[in-house]
């Protein structure tokens, strides 16, 4: 495992740029997730890092060394991609022992039995290393991918959106498996996804990226507690963050310039009132199970929280808001800090 | 009147208008038989032209008939084939068969997937060359038999000057049709330069269908371009190469064109392959019954062998 260094990463496909000045340290050891939508040049960052693309500007260090314009096979890397990219003639045993017998490693044959043993049983496909690659359901096709990656101990994983192919269950099963399997090894993983869960859970860093500039890079909890930006805030949260106008409800003093308010569930109360106190009206409630999300118009705003599922608030019923500690923006979309209170830790982005 | 019952006026007109004993006709008959219905016209015509012919020429290969002689039609039993399958002379044209089949399949399926790997690295203009590389494919072999027996001219043939140019040999020192041992290879080489391109498109289509993930995979697990052709490349195109042999295979084994303008079958019968003789025995000898059941004995030979390799192929694909 080493520490791997982006430092003004730049790519261009024709005239547009997938990736801009990029700046990005992954320590050894860390767990590093980019977030971010489709094209944002997420997957452009990963394969930049394992050399299946040149940068036109910038470096790349792995390790201390200069593998900018290295070749995949010199950079000791392992990628895990979107799609089940196995050798469809091979059998699973063979495709995760394929890395193993590179002719550039010389791993004996029986040390490759054991490796290929240890990452079938943590993947739980011991039972199907003999079936062909094409045999095998596409749960299994991707767990023999990621185990392709981590029989090697390369210097960083690569991992592009390994789970999103995959049914609800066995994502998050392997959500955990991997980052499980990443204490244990204290691998150093790079992993682009979309999906904020994912994110939320593995990362040890989160770096959110859009149109191929990182934002914001920070623990979790820093981005979600303080985003730099509407752009960052709006990636986490479930239900979505509700963007409002300042002084549309009750909040207790906005700072100077503050123009936009970000109110996460956790900075909504509601309140079942008279008419008189109250300010706004439930559209409706869509029950989820485990939560109800709450739809509710205030003016001409609808916005939408989670509510308590005891909660006797009924559609047409009339409520009054009000904002505790919300996030607040300005006109240019970047966060400032709450007036008087800066309870909420900085990002170091 | 009210507006439901003008309704229904129109309906009865319309009912009225439609000619109601082809309604009820086509009404009365089952789906399989409207199936019938539809399929009876292929059917009679594939009867006239397809399995008709095959029990006729089944039925005069074991009879004595001759189709330019007015004659009573004579059972003669299996004589035919035992005939044929004791003469050397049929035994000599499968072996020019076998050896003409062997090597146009084999050079084009190495030239052709040779090409197809060169054309699938996508460089600058490989559009154009792949165009340039499928001309010989689209001409009539009767334009390729003609210009090549104008190449093999000792002469003035531009194939043998060719030769002289890079061995420094006498051009009108040999000659690709009139010698015993090159006429073989004269048209081996002919089918060569025509059909390579066949198999290389087949071979491309192949290549293209290996996703570029794959690759970037192995690149990434430290497989050689070596390791990567033989263990990527190489398999997944392996039905693909199959199929152009299959398809070669069959065309090549009752070739009759080309090598009826090259060569006629000759110098003598070097390369007198089974379709020649065929020719020869039905419409020179007019031996209409014994050519039948050499037609037969072909027939069956191409049938049989086509289908194991079928079989292969499917086992090769199901891997």
């Amino acid at each position: 495992m080493a520490e791997v260094v982006l430092s003004g990463v730049t790519k261009r496909f024709k005239t547009v740029a997938a990736v801009e000045s990029l700046d990005l340290t992954v320590h050894d050891g860390e767990f590093i997730v980019l977030l971010g939508p489709t094209g944002a040049g997420k997957t452009t960052t990963l394969r930049l890092v394992g050399g299946l693309e040149r940068p036109d500007e910038g470096s790349i260090t792995i390790g201390g060394h200069d593998v900018t314009h290295a070749a995949p096979a010199a950079r000791d890397v392992a990628f895990v991609f979107q799609q089940y990219s196995l050798y469809p003639h091979l059998s699973a045993y063979d495709n995760l022992a394929f890395p193993l017998r590179s002719p550039a490693r010389r791993v004996p044959e029986d040390e490759i039995r054991k490796r290929v043993g240890e990452i079938a049983e943590m993947l739980r496909i011991s039972a199907k290393l003999q079936n062909r690659a094409t045999q095998l359901s596409g749960g299994e096709m991707q767990r023999v991918a990621i185990g392709r990656a981590l029989v090697r101990r390369p210097s960083i994983y690569l991992m592009d959106e390994p789970l999103s192919s995959l049914d609800a269950k066995l994502r998050s099963d392997l959500r955990l498996e991997l980052k499980r399997i990443q204490q244990d090894l204290g691998a150093t993983i790079l992993y682009v996804t979309h999906d904020q869960t994912e994110a939320m859970t593995m990362a040890v860093r989160i770096g959110v990226i859009e149109s191929g500039r990182m934002i914001q890079l920070g623990t979790p909890r820093e981005i979600y507690t303080a985003p730099a930006s509407v752009y960052v805030a709006t990636r986490l949260g479930q239900p979505a963050i509700n963007l409002l106008p300042v002084g549309l409800l009750p909040d207790g003093g906005a700072p100077t310039g503050g123009k936009t308010v970000g109110a996460r569930t956790e900075n909504l109360r509601i309140a079942k009132a008279a008419n008189g106190s109250a300010n706004a009206t439930v559209d409706w409630i869509e029950h989820l199970g485990d939560q109800n999300h709450l739809h509710v118009t205030v003016g001409d705003h609808k916005l939408v929280t989670l509510a308590d599922p005891e909660s006797d608030l009924a559609k047409g019923d009339r409520v009054s808001l009000s904002l505790v500690d919300p996030l607040y923006f300005d006109a240019s979309g970047k966060r400032i800090a709450a007036s008087g209170k800066a309870r909420i830790p900085q990002g170091n982005g | 009147m009210t507006d439901s019952s003008a309704k229904a006026g129109v309906a009865e007109r319309v009912a009225g208008a439609t000619p109601a004993p082809l309604a009820r006709r086509i009404r009365g008959l089952s789906d399989k038989a409207i199936a019938w219905l539809f399929i009876a016209p292929t059917i009679l015509l594939l009867l006239a032209i397809n399995i008709f012919p095959l029990l006729w020429t089944i039925y005069l290969s074991f009879t004595n008939y001759k189709a330019n002689r007015k004659a009573e039609i004579r059972w003669e039993g299996t004589e035919h084939y035992t005939d044929i399958l004791s003469d050397p002379e049929i035994w000599h044209s499968m072996q020019v068969t076998a050896h003409f089949v062997f090597w146009t399949v084999a050079i084009e399926t190495v030239i052709g997937f040779a090409l197809a790997y060169l054309i699938d690295r996508r460089w600058r203009g490989h559009g154009f060359w792949t165009t340039v590389i499928l001309i010989p494919m689209m001409l009539s072999p009767a334009v390729v038999g003609n210009f090549w027996k104008f190449l093999y001219q000792p002469q003035i043939g531009l194939f043998n000057y060719g030769v002289s140019f890079f061995t420094g040999i006498d051009p009108s020192s040999f000659q690709m049709i009139g010698d015993v041992s090159l006429a073989p290879w004269s048209i081996v080489i002919v089918d060569v330069w025509m059909w390579t391109p066949y198999v290389m498109l087949i071979c491309l289509a192949g290549l293209r269908s290996i996703p570029d993930y794959i690759y970037e995979a192995a690149e990434v697990d430290r497989a050689s371009t070596w390791r990567r052709f033989w263990s990527i490349t190489l398999p997944m195109a392996l039905p693909f190469i199959m199929l152009a042999v299959l398809f070669r295979g069959i065309e090549n084994f009752k070739m009759f064109d080309l090598i009826n303008l090259l060569t006629s079958g000759g110098p003598g019968s070097t390369t007198e392959v089974a379709s020649i003789t065929l020719k020869r025995e039905a419409f020179e000898s007019w031996k209409t019954g014994y050519s039948s059941a050499l037609a037969i004995i072909l027939f069956v030979a191409v049938f049989g062998l086509a289908n194991i390799y079928v079989k292969a192929l499917n086992r090769v694909k199901q891997r």
